[in-house]
This record gives C-alpha cells, structure tokens and sequence, in this order.
C-alpha cells in the first residue's frame, strides 16, 4: 500500500476543535465507543439471539406449518428421540469421520504446500495466486464441478482413473463418493491453511536459521526445534478455523450426493436439513441442530483452552 | 478468542501504512534455498507442481467446457482441442430461462448485505477495538461465536422468523440471512485491523482539537483503507457464494445464481456446458476480487489472528 500518511497537524477542512479540552475523557470515551458499538449488536441481537432462543424453544414443541405456524409443547419428546435415533447417530459418526479426514488432510497437505513454497524464490507469488484460487470458488460450483469430472461417461477424472483400471461410479459408490466429497472439500479449502501457514513460515525470523546453520544443525533439525515451535500457534489459528468451518459448511456434499448414495455421505447438518424441509418435522431438527452448536462450542473451547494455555488469549 | 499473535512485531501494521518498521523481506530467504541439496529442490518442485496442476484441472476443465458445443462438453474421450463457441453463454442469456434476474438478485443480495455489514461493522469494530468497557471479552466471544455457529443450525429458527415476518422470497430477507454471518465477521476483522493502530495516533489528533469522531473519521479510517477493502471483498465473497440460505430462503423473486447453477440439474439430464458456463460467471468475479486483496487475505480469512507476508 502507498504510504498515505495523515499527519495530524494538517487537519482536513471540517474538522473543527471541539469546544473544550475534556477534563472528563474517560466516560465521555466510553460513551463513544458503546455508540459505535450499539447499531451492530443491536442487529446481531436480532439475528442470533432471537434464533437462539427460537431453537431452543422448537426442540421442545411440535412445530406445525399447515394452517398458519404453531408451536405445541412437546417436552421432551425431540430430544428423546434424538439421543436415541440410530440413523442419526450414524450421522454423526460420518460427521466425525469426514471432520478428522478433511481437517487432517487438509492441515498435512496445506504445511506441505506452505512450506514448499515458501523456499520457491522465483515465480513464489504467482504460484501462491495459482494455488489459492480455489478458496473463492462457490462451494456449490465445487460441487458441480466435482460431479462433471467424475462422471462415469465423460467425466475427465473418471476417464483416468479408468486408465488405472478404477472403473466403478465414483458418486454411486458408497466408499468412493464418500472419498469424492472429502476430496472436494480438501480441495477448497487446503489453501487457506497453505496462505496461513505460509505466513508463519515467513514469520521466522532468517538470522536464528543462519546460526543454526552455522552452528552445524541440520535441515530436519532446524525444522524440529526452531520452525515448528515458532509456527506451531499460527498452525493452531489454521486448525480453528478449519475444524469450526468443517462444521460449518455443507453445499458440497447437499449438491453432489445429497447425503447418499445409502446415506453414506449424510452428515449431521444434511439430516437436519432432510429432517426440516423434506419431513418438515422442525422440531425434531430443532433438537439435532441444538447438538450441532453444542458440539462447536465444545470444538471452540478445546482451542480456546489450547491458545490460552500459549498465552495467546487476551 | 485470538488476539493478534507474535507473528506481528510492535509497531508493525498488517495495512503497510507509515506506521509499518519491520518487513519480511523474501530476498533474505535466499539463503535457506541455496543451502537446500538437490534432492530436497526436486521435492519442493514435485510438491508445488502437483498442487497447482491438482489446482487448476478442475478450474481450467470448467473455462474449456463453457466454450465447448454440446457434444463436445460430454464426450466420452476429453477433448483438450475443439472448435470453441458461445452458445452455452448465449444459452444462458436468450429464451425462458433467462439468467439476467438471478445476476441482479445475486449482485443485490451480496453487495447491500457487504455494504450494510461493512457499516456497521467497522464502527462496533472500532468502538471495542478502544473500548475499555466491562466486559468486553464476553462481547468479543459473543461476536465471534456468532460468525462460528453452524448455518444449519441458524437457517431453522430464521425460517419461523421470516414466515412470521413475511420475509421468505424476498430480497431483503437473503439481505438480513447474510448479515448473520457477515456482520459478526466484518466486526471482528475490522476490531483486528483497528487494535493493530497504536492509540496514539488519535490521542495526538484529540490534542490537536479533533472531537472523537473526526479523529476516527480524518485520522484513523484514513489508515484502514486495505482493512476496509479486505473486510469488504470477503463479505461479498462470501454472499455472493452462499446457497444454504439462498436455496432455503429465496424463491421465485430472489433466486441467485448459485440456486440457478442447481436448478440446471434436472431428473432428466444436466446441461453441462450451460453449467460450466454459470459456474465461469459466478467464478471469475470473485477469484479477481479475492486476488485483489490478497496481501491481507491472511489476516482476513484468519480473522486477524495472524499477520502475513
């Protein structure tokens, strides 16, 4: 960015001296910045208190669309059901399954990526633009994409793996589609955690890499002891985010398989939605999207305890 | 939650502003790849190549496909070489299913939600970036939390609000589903870009007469330009790109473009090159948009947490 430096002397034209010098500028600060503050939480309120409160409400009720919108008291009825539904704790194994594949692969594959690059010196900032085109695709392009290359008939990556002798339909297939849409997502999202790790690396300072060098430590070495320790809280920023985002997102899976083939890729946020707009039964995913968000924030808290426990936490 | 790490040395301001003293510079990283032996070369080059090929296949196959005629898009050995044409874009444009509405509907939605978001959340960013309030770390994490819940779980209790509300198929209603995730998310980037400028700057302004306003609006803003641009382009990404709401929400009125890319799938058969041909309009706008900024995509998409390059 160009130096546009705003000395303070050179005040613009409108800015006139306040009346006085405060002598009381501590409220009067205060009062500023609730100000400020107060428009946006007022919305956010809005948006996520009152759904909240709404949810938790709607897991205890029958919710009837037909005739006009009812809530009837259910006790409880939902949350029985969804602590005992096996179907929807099959879900939750795929959920945690396609978390630890997707988190996983993405983390390796992203430091890998990061850390190549970063001793790339020529051609580094077109390659890192080239890489990380995917994280501004739509997911449901990805999707789509995702089922045009796979295509048994014509789709260029099955015409490959046909080559290799794979010659089975990809998305038909229950383990296949599930390695297919891990993959999608791998694809997406690995360059997020490439950009941040990246950054890490390059936030390791050149100098203490020459000492060790010059004191005789190797590469392995010198990644071991000196780059992983002073990254390992940038790579924890990456895990967050992703691992929040891994439950988060679901256009992928909902346009390529929508949860099959045999519900093999139906995670949690698909049978509530399954649950919700097909069965039209909003309680009962009330309950189960109560159990999403509780689990997240089980998620947060571990990292939160994580980072705090590097100090990194105000 | 995170603040801003280590990674960022005192002083510096991920924004390149005046204020910046410390750079990494990549010329001094030569060093590390002269001392690097052949074999550990060769692998950095297998890595880097096999992650942009694995990169820009599916992104290029896409880009072909929609210049390809109909028989060529689904045929059954790839075709790298063919006699390009633009009937899938004119497809798009002409007869019943004309795409103009969904562009419109889809520029609106993500734009007033980006704008709306980027208003309010630079002030409420600004004001707990400096606040020195009680509580302040419960509204952070409240704030944060907010962006972090599942969008499932938010789509259902909206869905009975805006029934109630009559908000379901219309634009303002997709406008208000965005804000759910774009305003906590513009709030706790743009506290990030303001907690990286020293205090200082504005107490001097205050000194100098400016009212606490003028010197956030002459002073500060002023210096928050790539933080504003950053915000701003990644809420837009992210609208732009949403289907959860868009394909719970809108209707016949507010259909967007990623809803019309769906409805290409049909039970008798997909068009594919009219679909590579939405996916290329629905993409390019915002890999050039996203590319633009991408100096402070780090702290955007880390949520301020790291600083790069």
């Amino acid at each position: 960015m160009k130096p546009d430096s705003v000395s303070v002397e050179e005040r613009p034209a409108g800015a006139r001296p306040s009346q006085q010098p405060e002598p009381r500028r501590q409220p009067r600060r205060l009062h500023f910045s609730a100000g400020l503050l107060a428009p946006a939480v007022v919305v956010m309120a809005i948006l996520s208190v009152i759904p909240f409160i709404t949810l938790i409400v709607m897991s205890f009720s029958r919710v009837r669309l037909l005739g006009g919108l009812r809530l009837e008291f259910a006790g409880l009825d939902n949350w029985a059901r969804a602590l005992t539904d096996i179907d929807l704790w099959t879900s939750w194994l795929l959920t945690a399954i396609f978390f630890v594949a997707t988190v996983g692969l993405e983390m390796v594959l992203g430091i890998a990526i990061a850390f190549s690059l970063h001793k790339v010196i020529r051609g580094r900032s077109l390659l890192l633009s080239i890489i990380l085109l995917p994280m501004f695709v739509a997911p449901v392009i990805v999707g789509l994409l995702g089922r045009y290359l796979t295509d048994p008939t014509f789709g260029l990556y099955a015409h490959v793996l046909q080559n290799l002798g794979i010659k089975e339909d990809i998305l038909g297939n229950p383990t296949s589609a599930f390695i297919a849409v891990t993959l999608m997502d791998v694809w997406e999202w690995t360059p997020l955690v490439a950009l941040i790790a990246l950054a890490g690396f390059s936030s390791v300072n050149p100098s203490i890499l020459e000492a060790a060098a010059l004191d005789g430590a190797g590469q392995f070495k010198t990644l071991r002891h000196i780059v992983f320790p002073a990254i390992s809280n940038v790579l924890l920023v990456a895990l967050l985010i992703r691992s929040m985002d891994a439950v988060r997102y679901f256009d992928i899976i909902t346009i390529t398989t929508n949860g099959g083939p045999a519900n093999a890729t139906k995670i949690v946020p698909l049978r509530l939605f399954e649950t919700a707009f097909r069965f039209f039964d909003l309680g009962y995913a009330a309950a189960i999207g109560l159990m999403m968000l509780i689990v997240t924030i089980l998620i947060a808290q571990v990292f939160v305890r994580m980072l705090d426990k590097k100090g990194l936490t105000k | 939650m995170t603040a801003p790490t280590q990674t960022t040395s005192p002083g510096q301001t991920s924004d390149g502003s005046p204020l910046e003293t410390i750079k990494v510079n990549p010329k001094q990283d030569a060093g590390i790849e002269r001392r690097m032996s052949g074999p550990g070369r060769i692998g950095v080059w297998i890595v880097v190549v096999l992650a942009g090929i694995w990169t820009v296949v599916p992104l290029l196959w896409m880009l072909l496909g929609s210049f390809k005629s109909s028989a060529d898009v689904t045929s059954a050995s790839p075709k790298w070489f063919f006699a390009p044409s633009l009937e899938n874009y004119a497809g798009l444009f002409t007869g019943a299913n004309n795409l103009g509405p969904y562009i419109v509907n889809s520029m609106l939605a993500a734009g007033i939600s980006a704008i709306l978001s980027l208003v309010l959340g630079t002030l409420a960013g600004y004001g707990l970036a400096r606040t020195e309030m009680k509580g302040k770390r419960h509204l952070a994490f409240w704030i944060i939390s907010t962006r972090m819940a599942p969008i499932a779980a938010v789509i259902l209790p909206l869905f009975l609000m805006f029934r109630v509300a009559g908000l379901i198929d219309t634009l303002p209603g997709l406008i208000l589903a965005y804000m759910t995730f774009n305003l906590p998310f513009a709030t706790w980037l743009m506290q990030a870009f303001f907690a990286e400028i020293p205090p200082s700057i504005e107490e001097s302004a205050k000194v100098a007469g400016c009212t606490n306003w003028q010197a956030f609006w002459y002073v500060v803003l002023p210096l928050s330009k790539s933080g504003l641009v950053t915000t701003g382009i990644l809420c837009l990404v992210f609208a732009w790109n949403d289907y959860a709401f868009a394909s719970t929400f809108a209707g016949p009125n507010s259909q967007t473009l990623p809803i019309a890319a769906s409805q290409l799938v049909t039970q008798t058969g997909v068009d594919w090159g009219q679909l590579t041909a939405i996916g290329t309009i629905v993409v390019v706008p915002m890999v050039i948009a996203g590319l633009a900024v991408r100096r402070w995509l780090v702290t955007g998409l880390s949520l301020g947490a790291v600083t790069g390059e």
